[in-house]
């Protein structure tokens, strides 16, 4: 486990409000040996809606049989369908070559039918997990859709909420959207309060290779809940991407989700300082902690002193830095702006860019990777004026959504290994 | 894995308590006192684990007493067990969690999941009903408390009511 911090600048103003930015990369240790893994608790719940039609649910019943023969003897996993009506196909057990054939017997009965009730399929599949919750146990639903949900709880904030309280109980959500009609933004925020991962499979063929992926990742959780604390009574800090974070007293806490075996992380954090007197400074400490302290709880401390503006002008900038802060924004100004083009308004998407463009230039001076960061807004600003196609639209958001949380564009982990 | 140890300060921030707070439940034998003492007073896990599940206990309105006496009827390991990581609420909470909102009146009936059973024993005295309050956000800084289960109409009621809530709230942020 390694934990590294670095600040952009390391001198404030006395007048206050200095916008500091630090960036923590932290690396995960390797998985230990594969008998020796913690044991995953998993729910599939599958969109069996007549939307899904006989190809499309052929093949998400071959991702979920793929992924239950990936899963051992003391792992849990349960089955459930919905339309309108939820069906547990299976209920939770454990994965035995028995229950592991009975699975794919019920699973070749599930056909397309009716309408969408999404939430009542996940909260069920949630509640299969939560039955068996395990000491070590990697408790997560895995919900996939290629519709809307139109029955049963349909507020998107109410089930945001929902994934929240459930994550801090222990379960996490990960969603699977499908194709051009389902809301990404449900999934997104879903996702991101559940604590899990948010995959966009275009085309029906995909599903497999993401639901085995997401299940591969499970087996090799080595952190659970992982989460970043930030101490320090005077100064505001803040995630630039949108990890679920509060404070409580004097510590803010970012929560991170499961770490994977080597996984590499990078996360900024935007602090904001108080006035103060020169000469006089801020000693901020950061933490990792997770649910078994598996991690060992490193830590890093960073020290802002208070120096004239004269100085403050002067003083270097750490590019390693700058260039995670400035790409950031740009992934934030970008899903920003797909929001406003999917209400239509295609001038203020593009003005969301091209602000976040020119602060960019401001700074970039003659750093070849912040200046292609600007040529690549200036590309943006155009495409997203203009009216996308549902896939489009949907490979972008996730994207984006993805790399604010330092995975790849498609929602893998990045991993020491293949990066 | 070496063990993390955390100083007076550190242990106050990550339990969500004041260091005095702290020092008082040591001084009231709800905790165990540091391994080493004076200012540089290390902290372990254990005590960690401790004050997050003395937390909860409170957030369920139990007065103190009650908490030593639970406390004293478990072990070390029942308590790393019960006390969740981050103060969050106790683990078979999310069954309930969850059937309250497939199904608020039914919620009520039915009888505790299987888990760790030491929470819900009443220490000793009649059996109160069980009931459990939730946290409802509606801004970061604004909470709404509701006590479940609640019938289907109410939950209804607090559904609308957070999100007039919410709507008001945000009108009022820059």
């Amino acid at each position: 486990m390694t934990l590294t911090a670095r600040t952009d600048r390391s001198l404030i103003r006395p007048s206050g409000h200095s916008t500091r930015y630090v960036l923590l990369n932290l690396q995960a240790p390797r998985a230990a040996a594969q008998a020796e893994r913690s044991p995953v608790n998993l729910a599939f719940v599958v969109d069996r809606s007549g939307s899904m039609g006989r190809q499309k649910m052929r093949l998400a019943k071959n991702a979920v049989e793929a992924a239950i023969a990936r899963v051992h003897d003391d792992d849990r996993f349960s089955i459930v369908a919905y339309d309108d009506q939820v069906e547990l196909v299976v209920e939770t057990t454990t994965a035995s070559r028995e229950a592991r054939t009975n699975a794919l017997r019920r699973l070749a009965e599930i056909e397309a039918r009716g309408s969408t009730d999404l939430a009542g399929g996940w909260l069920r599949g949630c509640e299969q997990v939560a039955l068996h919750r395990g000491d070590r146990t990697v408790d997560r639903c895995l919900l996939l859709t290629d519709g809307l949900a139109n029955v049963g709880i349909t507020d998107p904030r109410a089930l945001e909420h929902h994934a929240a309280e459930l994550r801090s109980r222990g379960i996490a959500t990960t969603t699977f959207g499908i194709g051009d009609d389902f809301d990404e933004r449900l999934l997104q925020s879903m996702a991101v309060a559940g604590g899990g991962n948010l995959y966009y499979i275009e085309s029906a063929v995909q599903i497999a290779d993401f639901v085995t992926s997401e299940v591969g990742e499970t087996l090799e959780v080595v952190a659970r809940d992982v989460a970043l604390t930030a101490h320090t009574p005077y100064v505001t800090v803040e995630p630039l991407a949108p990890y679920p974070h509060a404070r409580t007293g004097d510590a803010t806490l970012v929560q991170l989700g499961d770490l994977v075996s080597e996984q590499e992380l990078s996360v900024v954090l935007k602090l904001t300082f108080p006035r103060g007197e020169t000469g006089a400074s801020h000693e901020v400490s950061f933490r990792l902690v997770d649910r078994d302290s598996a991690l060992g709880a490193p830590s890093q401390t960073i020290t802002w002193r208070y120096a004239d503006n004269a100085a403050n002008d002067r003083q270097p900038r750490d590019t390693a830095v700058d260039r995670a802060v400035a790409e950031l924004y740009a992934a934030r100004a970008r899903h920003e702006a797909l929001g406003l083009n999917r209400a239509g308004a295609f001038a203020e998407a593009r003005r969301a860019l091209e602000g976040v463009r020119q602060r960019i230039d401001g700074y970039a001076g003659d750093d070849p990777l912040l200046l292609e960061l600007v040529a690549q807004l200036q590309e943006d600003a155009t495409a997203y004026e203009a009216a996308m196609a549902p896939s489009m639209m949907k490979l972008r958001f996730a994207a984006s959504s993805n790399v604010m949380r330092d995975r790849s564009g498609d929602g893998r982990a990045k991993r020491r290994s293949n990066t | 894995m070496p063990s993390p140890s955390y100083t007076l300060a550190e242990l106050s921030d990550l339990s969500g308590l004041t260091p005095r707070t702290v020092r008082y439940y040591v001084q009231n034998g709800l905790l165990p006192p540091p391994r080493t003492l004076g200012p540089r007073a290390k902290y372990d896990e254990a005590h960690l684990g401790r004050l997050r599940l003395i937390r909860q206990l409170q957030r369920r309105h139990l007065p103190l007493a009650e908490i030593r006496t639970r406390l004293d009827s478990l072990d070390e390991d029942e308590i790393v067990q019960l006390s969740d990581g981050q103060g969050r609420p106790a683990p078979e909470s999310a069954v309930e969690y969850i059937r309250s909102v497939l199904d608020p009146a039914g919620a009520a009936a039915r009888p505790a999941a299987a888990g760790p059973p030491a929470l819900n024993k009443p220490a000793q005295g009649p059996q109160s009903t069980r009931s459990q309050w939730e946290r409802l956000a509606l801004t970061p800084d604004v909470e709404l408390h509701v006590r479940r289960p609640l019938t289907r109409h109410q939950n209804r009621q607090v559904e609308r009511l957070v999100a007039l809530a919410r709507q008001l709230l945000e009108e009022d942020s820059t």
